[in-house]
């Protein structure tokens, strides 16, 4: 679960307090655990120091926890990379790519597109193992099936959200 | 490379239900080419209107250059029978034929005297493991059986093209993978063409590359990888 | 491709074995009867040629070698326990005179010749009733080459010259007639040949139509059977053309084994129609029998037939790679089909009052009108299922009503097809019955104790060059005390007088008998016909004549009338009686006896009718058993599903039951009415007779027909219940 490049999606769609974006995640992507302040503030500092998000002097006199984080063109780039790059076709995949829908939606960003990449390259991941079984020998057989069924389980989560994309957009976006 | 199957701009309605609405796609000669798609998109429409058992309401299909949207049904007929073969889901084989006399169909109907035509078709049951099953009726054959006399069938007049709709779609997981690998195997060596109508990614991943279809387009980029 | 569909033909399992036998049957009646009707065709004719020689009468017509010695030759008509015989008297003049078939030579005076059958009765017969008409001793039997049936009465008297030349109607001949009298026009002996090749004609057409659509019924619905079947293979490439092919196949593969066993079946019919008589005269057998053609005809033309009505039937059934993944609802028949079997209708009442002139006219209009209205018939029948079904529909309370009432509106066309054989053949019944029933009424043989039966009468007619006996002329002597007779009655002869009938009779002897009619009030002398029958058109009296008693008793003898109990031996024994006494005139007879001709054709007709009518019975019965399999098996899942889901089997039997009883019965009724209307409108403008109601056989024949169409109904059921078993639900 990538957590620097969430927070960076989130603070794309608009700038935040570190509190907020902690409430934020716990919210979208927590999954029913919370995570830790400390893991938050600091990947934010690292995130900070590779140029890819700025403090923001908001409410001058205020302390540590009202600065305002605001993402950087650096930044930017790179949640639009990570977005429209899929992920390398590998079993349980399934919560970065959960985040990276939302995110998109919440970015109005062309979600179908995305989920049609992510597709072809499990698809052409699949392909690679099916011949593996086609030539190799049973052990590797049998492991190449293994991962066959789960990007097979990926493909269908990533049908079965494509279909309801719409529903999903009016729900993270009010 | 040259292109053994095209279809340009290809649109068809039943009644007030438009199917496929302007669909594009290119298949190269010795392609294995998996078209996936929901249900309702328009995938075995297209492959029905590229083997020429539909003809669509507007656009182009090319097949080995030739054009067929135009033909006649007895003319599409011929091409079924001589450069076409098929593997569907469910009950192609006619029950009051024995195996072996279902696989030299298309060649008995080709004209092809009864003899060579049987005996044509017996040299496909050893290489698909059929062996001892030729005078069988299809009512005593198992799934798996019965689809690989169909594909044997499919292949036995050597055929340009093999389509194939759904054809694991009644079996389980093992004997469905069983299928695809002769299919794959056999198409290859004969060098055929196929066009593989599937829901199943596992089964997609038996072609060289997949082409989906949404809506009665083709949302993929035509162009071969 | 042919081979492939003989293959598919024989090995489709139990069902495909039940079809092909189910339509190889109805073809093996079929051409049984068809066969039956061609040998019938030849035995007319060929029955009226070896009536040839009777006609020798008809010089023009004699085309036979010329004899050097002129015979004497009369004919004329006897009779014998109502059955028709054939007395000729010759004599031969030398060596060399012309000599019929059957015989070596002409019968010196004082001999005769008489046929097997008329052999036989002499030897059992009293001389007195029999033997003694005939002058001389019996010196030979005619042999069959001179006989137009087994049982024909013949008899070849021989004479002198002068002793012919007295007898009415005695003319020279010196060559044999052996042209069939339907080729002669002045020939009074045979059948008139045409009216009977045009009935038969119709019979075999009344055959070939019901059995030609349960052949269309049948291949129409294999097809659906074999839909998927015909689907796949369509898939794989074969064309339309080949697929109608491999179906027409299996239907003319039952068509050439049905034609088989026609053929096969034949000689057992024909040993049964050697009883029925056609004609009045009973066929030799060897004249049952078929020429090369009829067998050629038959043994190609039926299977030809039966592939043309099987192509002609898949012409609609459309077979897609896909099998048919939707069902369209077909267009609703419209109002227009009720036009034809008006028109019929209409144009048979048009011609009450207006009869055709000539007999061709006559055929053409009422055969035309018949047939407009069979057509008519078949072409409504969608219309009026429909329109029927529709308001079953609008008015059903349960489920199974409306279901099957939409169902038949929904394809009237299907529903009817299954019965329509059916109502021809009882339109065809009906007109027939109804005509011959109404015939025969007016016209027909009446029983013992009817004036029409009890009473002989001989008489001599001017005009037809009868020489009249003169007034004193005595009633021979031991007729009236003969057993039996009651009276016997002196017509005098009148004249012309005005209207008047030419016959005169003393009032007082006709009051004896008041059942043959009375005289006007008053009358002295009443004016009668020769033969006594009654007064004309409905009236009670017999129109007075003017002559007075003493003016009668001058005028000559116009008929002496026996009035006999009916009894056989008395008839006969007056009949020997007169014959013997008048030699030289036309020979004594009753009215039915000149009647009994016409009217036994008419019932042996009435028979060949319900022979036809049972096999389009049989063969309709065939066409309905089908359409009902193919129904249910067609909807073998919606009712599974529907058994399953809580609907009782006795719901689905309603279904079914309705769907064809409904139907049934319905186009039954329009049949009989339709049937009744024109046979009565074809009663009134030939006849001007009224239609009379049908005898016990025919309420019987269509209670017989209606029956076993609802007992295969009711046959269907075990069916239904096996086909909507749960296990035919399951998903693979």
């Amino acid at each position: 679960m990538s957590v620097p490049l969430t927070l960076l999606g989130l603070l794309e769609r608009q700038p935040s307090h570190g509190y907020d974006l902690k409430r934020d995640y716990d919210l979208w992507f927590g999954h029913g655990r919370a995570v830790p302040f400390g893991q938050v503030y600091s990947t934010l500092a690292r995130l900070a120091r590779d140029g890819k998000v700025v403090m923001d002097e908001v409410t001058p006199g205020e302390g540590p926890e009202r600065k305002r984080y605001v993402i950087t063109e650096v930044g930017a780039t790179e949640v639009d990379t990570w977005l429209t790059q899929p992920v390398a076709p590998e079993p349980h995949q399934q919560t970065v790519l959960f985040a990276k829908v939302v995110l998109a939606l919440m970015l109005d960003r062309p979600a179908e597109d995305y989920l049609d990449t992510q597709r072809r390259a499990h698809l052409a991941r699949m392909r690679e193992l099916t011949e593996t079984k086609r030539t190799g020998g049973l052990v590797d057989g049998l492991l190449a099936d293994h991962g066959l069924f789960h990007l097979e389980a990926d493909l269908r989560w990533i049908d079965t959200t494509s279909a309801r994309l719409d529903q999903l957009r009016a729900q993270v976006k009010p | 490379m040259t292109a053994a199957l095209e279809a340009r701009g290809v649109a068809l309605s039943f009644g007030e239900t438009p199917a496929l609405r302007g669909a594009d796609l290119t298949v190269l000669a010795g392609e294995i080419v998996a078209v996936m798609g929901p249900s309702g998109s328009g995938k075995s429409t297209l492959l029905h209107c590229l083997a020429g058992i539909l003809v669509p309401d507007a656009g182009e299909i090319e097949v080995l250059g030739e054009r067929i949207d135009r033909l006649s049904e007895a003319r599409r007929s011929e091409l079924r029978r001589d450069r076409f073969g098929f593997v569907f889901q469910f009950g192609q084989l006619v029950p009051e034929l024995t195996a072996e006399e279902n696989v030299a169909l298309p060649l008995l109907l080709s004209g092809v005297r009864r003899e060579p035509a049987l005996r044509r078709a017996r040299e496909w049951f050893g290489r698909l493991g059929l062996d001892g099953l030729e005078k069988r009726r299809s009512g005593e054959l198992s799934g798996g059986q019965a689809q690989r006399v169909a594909l044997a069938r499919g292949l036995v007049g050597d055929p340009a093209v093999l389509f194939a709709d759904e054809p694991t779609g009644a079996l389980d997981s093992l004997t469905g993978e069983q299928v695809m690998e002769l299919l794959v195997d056999s198409a290859r060596t004969q060098g055929a063409t196929v066009v593989l109508v599937t829901h199943e990614a596992r089964i997609a991943a038996y072609a060289d590359r997949e082409i989906m279809v949404r809506d009665g387009r083709v949302t993929t980029p035509a162009v071969a990888s | 491709m042919i081979r492939l569909g003989v293959r598919l033909a024989l090995t489709g399992g139990r069902a495909a074995i039940a079809r092909l036998a189910l339509v190889g049957g109805a073809v093996a009646v079929g051409v049984a009867l068809l066969l039956a009707v061609l040998a019938g065709l030849n035995a007319v004719d060929g029955q009226n040629l070896r009536y040839a020689w009777l006609n020798s009468e008809v010089t023009a017509a004699a085309t036979g070698p010329e004899a050097a010695d002129p015979a004497g030759w009369v004919m004329r008509e006897d009779y014998f326990e109502g059955r028709r015989m054939a007395r000729i008297d010759v004599a031969a003049t030398g060596p060399d005179s012309p000599v019929p078939p059957g015989m070596t030579g002409l019968p010196p005076a004082g001999e005769y010749y008489v046929s097997p059958a008329l052999a036989a009765l002499l030897a059992t017969t009293p001389a007195d009733q029999l033997g003694d008409r005939f002058p001389g001793r019996p010196a030979g039997v005619i042999g069959d080459a001179g006989l137009p049936g087994p049982d024909a009465l013949i008899a070849v008297v021989g004479r002198t010259p002068a002793e012919l030349a007295g007898i009415q109607g005695a003319t020279t001949i010196t060559r044999m007639v052996s042209v069939s009298p339907q080729d002669c026009d002045h020939c009074r002996v045979g059948t008139g040949g045409a009216g009977m090749t045009l009935i038969l004609s119709v019979v075999a057409a009344a055959l070939l139509f019901p059995l030609l659509m349960f052949i269309g019924t049948a291949t129409r619905l294999a097809a659906a059977r074999r839909e998927q079947r015909f689907a796949a293979m369509r898939l794989v490439g074969a064309t339309p053309r080949q697929i109608s092919l491999i179906a027409t196949v299996e239907s003319t593969v039952a068509a050439v084994a049905g034609t088989l066993l026609g053929f096969a079946l034949f000689p057992l019919l024909r040993l049964g129609l050697v009883r029925i008589t056609f004609t009045g005269e009973r066929f030799f057998l060897g004249d049952l029998s078929l020429t090369w053609v009829n067998v050629l005809l038959v043994a190609v033309g039926v299977p030809l037939g039966a592939a043309v009505a099987a192509r002609a039937a898949l012409r609609r059934v459309r077979i897609t790679p896909l099998g048919v993944a939707r069902r369209v609802t077909p267009r609703p028949p419209r109002a227009w089909r009720l036009i034809p079997v008006a028109a019929g209708l209409g144009e048979l009442a048009w011609f009450i009052d207006r009869q055709p002139n000539t007999t061709d006219g006559q055929t053409a209009a009422y055969l035309g009108g018949i047939f407009l209205t069979m057509i008519g018939l078949v072409v409504a029948g969608p219309y009026l299922t429909m329109a029927g079904s529709r308001a079953l529909a609008r008015l059903a309370r349960r489920p199974a009503t409306l279901i099957a009432g939409r169902r038949l509106a929904d394809d009237p066309r299907a529903g009817f097809r299954a019965v329509s054989g059916l109502m021809l053949a009882l339109f065809v019944t009906t007109v027939a019955t109804g005509v011959i029933t109404s015939i025969v009424a007016n016209r027909g043989v009446t029983p013992v104790g009817t004036a029409t039966y009890d009473n002989l009468s001989v008489g001599w007619y001017p005009d037809h060059g009868g020489k009249l006996p003169g007034p004193a002329t005595p009633i021979p002597a031991g007729l009236t005390t003969t057993p039996g007779v009651k009276d016997v009655l002196v017509v005098h002869y009148q004249g012309i007088i005005g209207n008047l009938p030419l016959g005169a009779i003393g009032c007082a002897d006709l009051a004896k008998h008041p059942e043959l009619g009375q005289c006007a009030p008053g009358a002295q002398v009443g004016a009668v016909y020769a033969d006594l029958s009654g007064p004309d058109f409905g009236s009670t009296y017999f129109d007075a004549s003017p002559l007075t008693l003493a003016e009668l008793a001058t005028k000559p003898v116009n008929s002496f009338v026996v009035l006999t109990d009916g009894s056989r031996a008395a008839l006969e024994h007056s009949r020997t009686l007169l014959e013997t006494a008048f030699p030289a005139g036309q020979f004594p007879a009753t009215e039915n006896e000149w009647r009994s001709d016409f009217s036994r054709t008419l019932v042996q007709w009435q028979r060949l009718a319900d022979v036809v009518i049972v096999a389009s019975l049989a063969i309709a019965g065939c066409s309905l058993a089908v359409s009902l399999a193919g129904g249910i098996n067609e909807r073998k899942r919606p009712f599974a599903l529907l058994r399953l889901t809580g609907a009782r089997l006795a719901e689905l039997r309603r279904v079914i039951t309705l769907e064809s009883a409904v139907p049934l019965l319905a186009v039954s009724a329009v049949a009989i009415g339709t049937g009744f209307t024109a046979a009565a409108f074809f009663l009134r403008s030939q006849l001007q007779y009224d239609l009379k109601p049908p005898g016990a056989s025919y309420y019987v024949l269509v209670a017989l027909g209606l029956g076993f169409s609802l007992a295969l109904i009711a046959s269907t059921m075990p069916l239904l219940r096996r086909v909507t078993a749960p296990s035919e639900v399951r998903n693979d």
